[in-house]
């Protein structure tokens, strides 16, 4: 019989580690400009993919670097920020890419059409965009905020995956690392999926009004994440 | 690791991902899956009937995902049974591919039979002509991510499980995709009947180009035109990610010690704060070649 009460009193930072990289996580997608189909068609600001495909894609990257470094190291403030750099190095290399694409490849102007000046650089922004879009591309505002979100992010899903490998467990250390890290995902994928209920397919950022939003879907995270933390600590601790 | 041997194993692995980007973006251009394929879904709607390949499977990132997991789960199934690696990844990136064929035909048939109140014909010679080439692409992606994967674990001696890290490059993969490839055919091929640069009026939505260059559009010609730009501007990116993520610790390696772990974040911070400066540079440049569309008026800021 597993031993319930002791494995989480043993464990209770590991539980609120997890947590708060949840939490974490949540907060970040908020940050990610993604505009969806619309993006896709240059219709609307943003990279043009839907908002958890590319939280995920960013932050998983986060999460490989994590784990190489994890692998060498037993620092949780490097783990956490080598997974936030490697978050910011993918969904930099994605945005740069989605500019030229958008500049040389469909051949708009990165603009915004949530506020008339990008509070970043004070450029103009209302007149730049097409007529019947809801602008396009990515201006500074917009892209510095999904580095922000990126970097959250890959600090996020490093902090789980840090505090379920520093679970005192019977498990081999390879087991370990597979169950930690496909747990990490899990964990990671449901926190980028609750904040889509309040971005709705297209958010610019930090300065778009849906942003102030970002509490709500905190507060879902915390709830669903300390679940999901039990069962996953339970389960490495008690294996 | 020699830190020169380091190197070429991460040029390697940019050099794999980077046609795994660019197969991965054309596969989705023939097939037209991902965010586009929503104006293809609604061209019969629209009373445009079209011979465009229509499928989406689902999002990009979890189709590849699935793909890259199942090679990567029986690539190790192969390994463990001591058979050599290239015929083990080669048989993966195969098993994988016939699933996403099923998969391809299953949605092609689905989604446009559930169209025939729009007069959309099923063409079961685009079935048969385009299926083989979106099963090539998928083998080709597969394909490359495994080789990418299987370098990270056995000789980088990343921790993560094979399976894992090809489900992981799987996603990314997807997700670069669908960032930026596809807007190439989703902005620009799809709606190459409005004036260029003009951007897309949502009006607009659903009226997409069914001729080709030659008799009827059809999503190998999709694929022919993003060749050109969408689909290796998405293999840069992959590539990129997959390079320069391995390269800060390569040159930094974490492993030394504690401070060259700190240098190797340092390393990717200035990346990036590299990548924001020209990411401004290309929207200046890109506001003064265009110029606003609408004269300019002082608004209140």
């Amino acid at each position: 019989m597993i031993d319930v009460a002791g494995i989480i009193a043993e464990n209770i930072l590991y539980i609120a580690m997890v947590t708060i990289g949840g939490m974490l996580i949540s907060w970040s997608v908020h940050f990610v400009p993604v505009g969806g189909a619309p993006a896709a068609m240059a219709q609307a600001t943003g990279i043009g993919t839907g908002t958890v495909q590319l939280a995920a894609g960013a932050g998983l990257t986060g999460l490989v670097t994590a784990g190489a470094v994890m692998s060498v190291s037993d620092s949780l403030p490097l783990v956490a920020a080598s997974g936030g750099v490697g978050a910011m190095i993918m969904i930099s290399v994605t945005m740069i890419v989605g500019t030229w694409v958008y500049v040389y490849g469909v051949g708009v102007p990165p603009a915004s059409a949530k506020v008339d000046y990008d509070p970043i650089t004070k450029d103009r922004q209302d007149i730049y965009v097409s007529q019947g879009t809801e602008g396009h591309g990515l201006p500074t505002v917009s892209y510095v905020s999904g580095v922000i979100g990126g970097a959250l992010g890959g600090i996020g899903g490093s902090v789980i995956y840090f505090a379920l490998m520093s679970t005192s467990t019977g498990l081999s250390q390879s087991d370990l690392v597979a169950l930690a890290s496909i747990f990490a995902v899990g964990i990671f994928f449901v926190n980028a999926v609750i904040p889509s209920y309040n971005i709705g397919g297209t958010i610019e950022g930090f300065h778009d009004p849906k942003f102030k939003k970002w509490p709500k879907a905190v507060l879902a995270s915390f709830v669903a994440t300390l679940m999901c933390a039990f069962v996953g600590i339970l389960t490495i601790g008690g294996l | 690791m020699e830190p020169l041997m380091g190197m070429g194993v991460l040029a390697l692995m940019g050099a794999a991902a980077t046609i795994a980007g660019t197969t991965e973006d054309l596969e989705s251009d023939v097939g037209s899956q991902s965010n586009p394929n929503s104006q293809v879904q609604l061209a019969p709607q629209m009373m445009y009937p079209h011979r465009i390949y229509n499928k989406a499977i689902s999002g990009e990132p979890p189709s590849n995902a699935l793909i890259c997991a199942i090679g990567g789960t029986v690539a190790s199934v192969l390994m463990t049974a001591s058979l050599s690696v290239i015929f083990a990844i080669a048989i993966g990136a195969l098993v994988a591919t016939a699933v996403h064929g099923t998969y391809c035909i299953t949605a092609y048939m689905g989604r446009t039979a559930s169209q025939k109140r729009f007069r959309q014909p099923i063409y079961l010679d685009i079935l048969r002509s385009h299926t083989p080439v979106m099963m090539g692409y998928a083998f080709i992606t597969t394909f490359c991510i495994l080789v990418v994967s299987y370098i990270m674990v056995a000789v980088l001696a990343h921790p993560f499980p094979l399976t894992l890290l090809a489900f992981i490059w799987g996603i990314t993969v997807g997700a670069i995709g669908s960032s930026t490839g596809d807007v190439h055919y989703g902005a620009e091929r799809e709606f190459q009947n409005v004036e260029f640069g003009s951007g897309l009026n949502a009006a607009n939505s659903g009226n997409i180009v069914r001729k080709a260059e030659s008799g009827l559009r059809n999503g190998i010609d999709n694929s022919w035109f993003c060749a050109k730009f969408g689909g290796p501007v998405t293999g840069l990116a992959f590539g990129m990610t997959v390079f320069l993520s391995g390269w800060v610790t390569a040159v930094f390696n974490p492993a030394t010690s504690l401070t060259m772990g700190w240098l190797s974040v340092a390393a990717g911070v200035i990346l990036v704060l590299l990548m924001i400066i020209w990411n401004r540079k290309i929207e200046v440049a890109a506001r003064k070649a265009f110029g606003p569309y609408k004269e300019e008026e002082e608004v209140a800021a």
